[in-house]
């Protein structure tokens, strides 16, 4: 975070003495502050005001990494509380919940399941990221680390919630390699559980039983030099979860306290007390507000398609379009014979056209243009979607080759280019679309009735 | 040392708007936090869950929630059985069959419709038109009407027909005005302007800022209503105070996740999950956004939704 | 960001009939001037009551009850070198609508004032001159650190320090606007609140010139991140310019309507 010259002006020695080049204290802040000239040219700033200028001016926001290899993944770092003032940088992850309290068929059911959502969504994979394996101390320790084996031969990134530091430090040990987090220091154990994690390299999870004593926990944990933490926002009610975790990102981004500027871990799994609605409505309150990695109970199609596709909205780059692959895509069992639409490669225009154009039932190939990923009227109007640039896709993906219908289906908006394209592209019938996607479905079920 | 952190309440707030009359009536908006912030400022109007019928009636409705209106062969039985759901505050009837590219009905019929429902149930209502703004401008002009006294709210106005529809709800019906605008945040403010240069009281104003659902573009509407909410308590921007509906029922049945059978997609597995689990995610962050009111299709949703408000408030 | 805030100048004493009425205590012409500021868009509005010497306690009681009763608590400048009318005014000010500003301050005699502000929880105009007009940016920012300190001794928030740094008259000083220009550009870059009289600038010149030279250099001004200014709010042009800056700084955003509101 940037400092003002105020703020670096408040811990300066106010002299005016003029020995490191400047007029006045506040016009040496004031370069400080532009980056024009280092602290260090004042002999009388204090070692102490400027620890805390360097504390000041690092990120407000840790950004933490956890998993190996392919299955490494940043949290954190973010800069802002808004999309729209500058991108969020790191995706929330979800995680699906194991715990040594379950019996083995309960087990093998779910590690069954967590494999089956893997699908890919505008380039995009999307999959269970993680596994939480929550320990049962009345089910012993060998069950559970059992249980960690198990659950580590999926090769997800693994969430360890143990809070004895004891048998943590061994499923830590069994697993440590892949870089799980462990999650489950608090107020009595952190100093032991401060071992096992930075012993391993680990991250650490931080829960308390109120906002108070999480805070105090993860200020201790820093004492001892931890900072590779996150912050458990609890399970005693929606509400305090809720709070934590904006409370904690708000105090990071906005009032600067470093000991916030952790990412966060929702348990909805266990906020949703067995509620499987409430708890996909949890999934995506804490996607919106600020989860960067939320726990499950389970994680089907029918939770993921919503979640994830909200996921990928939400972290985008608000100045990068999102583009789809171009290319052909028969829609309604269409085969080389079924009319031919087409469109450009902006995702939203793809999809809510798409969606359109399956509603109506007509089968049909929908040429997806190269346009730059711009809307229609963007992209016409940078040139990127022209009868040229229509044509000599068509000439590249070899579409007459592919496909024996000769009808062309054209967005409404970009009605002007009919001539052209026909001359560009002889024996095609030109077709002009409505201009707006709703009016497909009548329009596609007209025109081949 | 414990935690200590600094209120994030505002000196301004979102005007507080009733709905309906009587025991039965609702409280909109009235907050001077962030959606949901009660740590900041408790929020005394926590938003409100509607339930959507169309005049369509049963055959309108996907089949998984025609079976939560079993029994039921009119859109009066619909009506009178949907306000029984848990959790839901108000009623909403979408006259969507009065789109000329449609099924074209009449006003006349359409209107009759409004006031069978109208005298069938007691929450408040919300009567939502066709889409199509030269219809609307009639047909919502008579629903207006229709329901004086009933203090409805009428969705929407929008920059084509703003003036007709302001006039007839905002001024002549004393009705509450629905102003809609697609994720553009300076039209949604120049439609509230424009409604209160021609003498409807901002208080009598909610605004659709526009939807999608989660995956379609979704980033806009949260953008969209960030900013908004931004300039209505950071920057105190009365025209901008006015609370937020968000139709999210209208949106999510029409996409593929919800709406592609079982039998289409065998391994995205039982479709009514699918569409109950697309309302709840969209009307979810729709909220964290900072809609003051959503309005839902099936009970299940709605059920969930309100458990989730009052969680939460 | 905030938007920027006018204060309107036109309840001033040097003008005989403001003078005549507030001499008077008759409210007609006081308020009439006062509505039209408002309804032209003013802020605040400033009290000029000059020196007042003797009865300035009781006619800036007067004035503040006058105007806040009328005008819904419409926040205040209350403008004298008058202390002691200054603590009367603030005694019975209604802050509902904003603080009210002491005007005002400077580095050198009238420095107390920025301890007046701070024991009254009021904003103050802090002159960054000394004895005289400073000389260059150098010294004006010695004067800026000077206040700024005394403010932040007495307990005040940087924030309700507003620097002035005197506009100076083109005809005469043309050489040295650019040097107020970039005098704001530094307030702004530490993170302070800054006014001033802008249409000091015109001072002489034409009637039918002074409105685009004003709004030409609040547009400039607004640039290097000025936040209020004392300004006439009856022109129409400056008005007009000031809420047009306000929706490309992002201080209030963009509707076709934006001028009429």
């Amino acid at each position: 975070m940037a400092l003002k010259g105020l703020d670096i002006f408040k811990l300066s020695p106010k002299k005016n003495c003029k020995e490191c080049g400047s007029p006045t204290c506040m016009a040496f802040s004031m370069k400080v502050a532009q980056g024009a000239v280092s602290v260090d040219a004042c002999p009388y700033f204090s070692e102490d005001a400027k620890a805390q200028l360097n504390e000041a001016t690092a990120p407000p926001m840790k950004t933490v990494k956890v998993g190996a290899g392919e299955n490494e993944m940043s949290l954190g770092g973010e800069t802002v509380l808004f999309r729209h003032e500058k991108t969020f940088v790191s995706k929330t992850r979800y995680a699906v919940s194991l715990c040594s309290c379950m019996d083995d068929a309960e087990i093998d059911a779910k590690l069954a399941a967590i494999p089956k959502v893997d699908y890919e969504r505008i380039g995009e994979r999307m999959f269970v990221e993680m596994i939480y394996v929550n320990y049962d101390a009345a089910s012993g320790k060998d069950k559970y680390l059992e249980l960690v084996k198990k659950a580590a031969a999926l090769g997800r990134v693994l969430i360890l919630g143990c809070d004895d530091a004891d048998v943590a430090k061994e499923a830590v040990e069994l697993v440590k390699d892949t870089k799980p987090v462990l999650n489950g220091a608090n107020a009595s154990n952190y100093e032991a559980m401060n071992a096992v994690a930075t012993g391993a390299g680990v991250v650490l999870g931080v829960q308390g039983k109120d906002i108070n004593e999480l805070y105090d926990t993860v200020a201790a944990l820093e004492k001892l030099g931890n900072k590779n933490l996150l912050i458990d926002a609890g399970s005693n009610s929606i509400k305090d979860a809720f709070a934590t975790a904006v409370q904690f990102r708000k105090a990071a981004i906005k009032d600067g306290d470093r000991t916030c500027g952790y990412p966060s871990i929702v348990r909805a799994c266990c906020l949703a007390k067995g509620n499987a609605h409430l708890q996909a409505a949890l999934a995506s309150l804490f996607t919106m507000k600020y989860g960067s990695i939320v726990v499950l109970e389970q994680l089907g199609y029918a939770e993921a398609l919503p979640l994830y596709g909200l996921r990928q909205n939400l972290f985008t780059d608000p100045q990068k379009p999102m583009k789809v692959e171009p290319g052909i895509y028969p829609l309604n069992g269409a085969d080389e014979n079924s009319i031919c639409v087409t469109t450009v490669d902006f995702a939203l225009t793809y999809f809510v056209v798409s969606g359109e154009l399956e509603r109506s039932g007509v089968p049909l190939n929908l040429i997806i243009n190269d346009a730059g990923g711009l809307s229609v009227l963007t992209s016409w109007a940078a040139g990127k979607f022209s009868a040229g640039t229509i044509a000599k896709f068509f000439a590249e993906q070899d579409i007459e080759g592919k496909i024996k219908s000769r009808k062309l289906v054209i967005p409404g908006k970009v009605a002007v280019l009919k001539g052209e394209l026909e001359a560009k592209l002889p024996g095609w019938e030109i077709i002009i679309a409505p201009n707006e996607a709703v009016q497909l479905v009548k329009f596609m079920k007209d025109l081949t009735a | 040392m414990p935690f200590t952190a600094k209120s994030g309440k505002f000196n301004a707030k979102i005007n507080a708007v009733t709905i309906g009359t009587g025991d039965k009536a609702i409280t909109i908006g009235g907050e001077n936090v962030l959606p949901f912030y009660t740590f900041d400022e408790a929020i005394e109007n926590a938003p409100k869950v509607g339930i959507e019928i169309t005049d369509g009636g049963m055959e309108a409705e996907p089949e998984c929630i025609q079976k939560c209106y079993e029994g039921c062969t009119s859109v009066v039985d619909m009506a009178k059985k949907a306000v029984t759901f848990d959790g839901v505050d108000f009623l909403s009837i979408r006259l969507e069959g009065g789109d000329p590219n449609g099924k074209n009905k009449s006003t006349e019929e359409l209107i009759q419709l409004v006031n069978d429902v109208a005298a069938a149930v007691d929450v408040p209502l919300f009567v939502c038109g066709c889409k199509n703004v030269e219809k609307d401008a009639e047909l919502l002009d008579k629903a207006a009407a229709a329901l004086a006294g009933k203090n409805a709210v009428i969705l929407a106005a929008k920059e084509e027909n703003y003036k007709t529809i302001g006039a007839s709800a905002g001024l002549a019906y004393k009705q509450v005005v629905g102003a809609e605008s697609a994720v553009d945040i300076n039209l949604a403010k120049q439609l509230n302007v424009l409604l209160t240069q021609l003498g409807v009281s901002g208080q009598s104003v909610v605004m659709n800022v526009g939807t999608a659902s989660a995956g379609y573009g979704f980033e806009y509407v949260v953008s969209t209503m960030d900013r908004v909410k931004a300039a209505a308590l950071s920057q105190s921007d009365a025209t901008l105070q006015m609370p937020i509906v968000t139709p999210v029922a209208s949106e999510v049945w029409n996409v593929k996740e919800a709406a592609a059978s079982e039998a289409d997609m065998p391994e995205w597995g039982n479709q009514e999950e699918r569409g109950v689990d697309m309302e709840i995610e969209t009307a979810a962050a729709v909220l964290a956004a900072g809609s003051n009111a959503v309005i839902l299709r099936h009970p299940e949703s709605v059920k969930t939704i309100s458990t989730l408000v009052k969680e939460l408030v | 960001m905030a938007k920027f805030v006018t204060i309107g100048e036109r309840l001033s004493t040097t003008a005989p009939a403001v003078n005549k009425a507030f001499m008077e205590r008759d409210p007609e012409p006081i308020l009439a001037r006062a509505k039209q500021q408002l309804d032209a868009g003013a802020v605040y509005l400033d009290v000029n009551i000059g020196p007042a010497e003797g009865y300035g306690e009781d006619l800036m009681k007067w004035a503040v009850q006058l105007l806040q009763s009328n005008f819904d608590n419409v926040p205040l400048a209350l403008d004298t070198s008058n202390k002691k009318a200054i603590e009367a005014g603030i005694s019975v000010y209604n802050r509902s609508k904003g603080k009210p500003i002491v005007n005002s301050a400077d580095a050198a005699g009238r420095i107390e004032n920025v301890d007046l502000a701070a024991a009254n929880d009021a904003i103050v105009i802090a002159l960054c001159n000394g004895e005289g007009i400073a000389k260059d940016n150098d010294e004006r920012m010695a004067y800026c650190q000077t206040l700024l300190e005394r403010g932040l001794e007495h307990g005040m928030e940087p924030t309700d320090l507003w620097f002035d740094p005197l506009f100076l008259v083109v005809k005469g000083m043309q050489d040295k606007q650019m040097e107020i220009l970039e005098c704001i550009k530094m307030f702004s870059d530490m993170g302070l609140n800054s006014t001033g009289g802008l249409s000091n600038n015109s001072n002489g010149m034409p009637k039918h010139i002074r409105p685009i030279m004003d709004s030409a250099l609040v547009a400039m001004c607004m640039m290097q991140g000025l936040t209020s200014a004392i300004v006439n709010p009856n022109d129409l042009r400056l008005m007009e310019t000031i809420k047009s800056c306000d929706v490309f700084k992002n201080n209030t955003l963009y509707a076709d309507s934006y001028l009429e509101i």
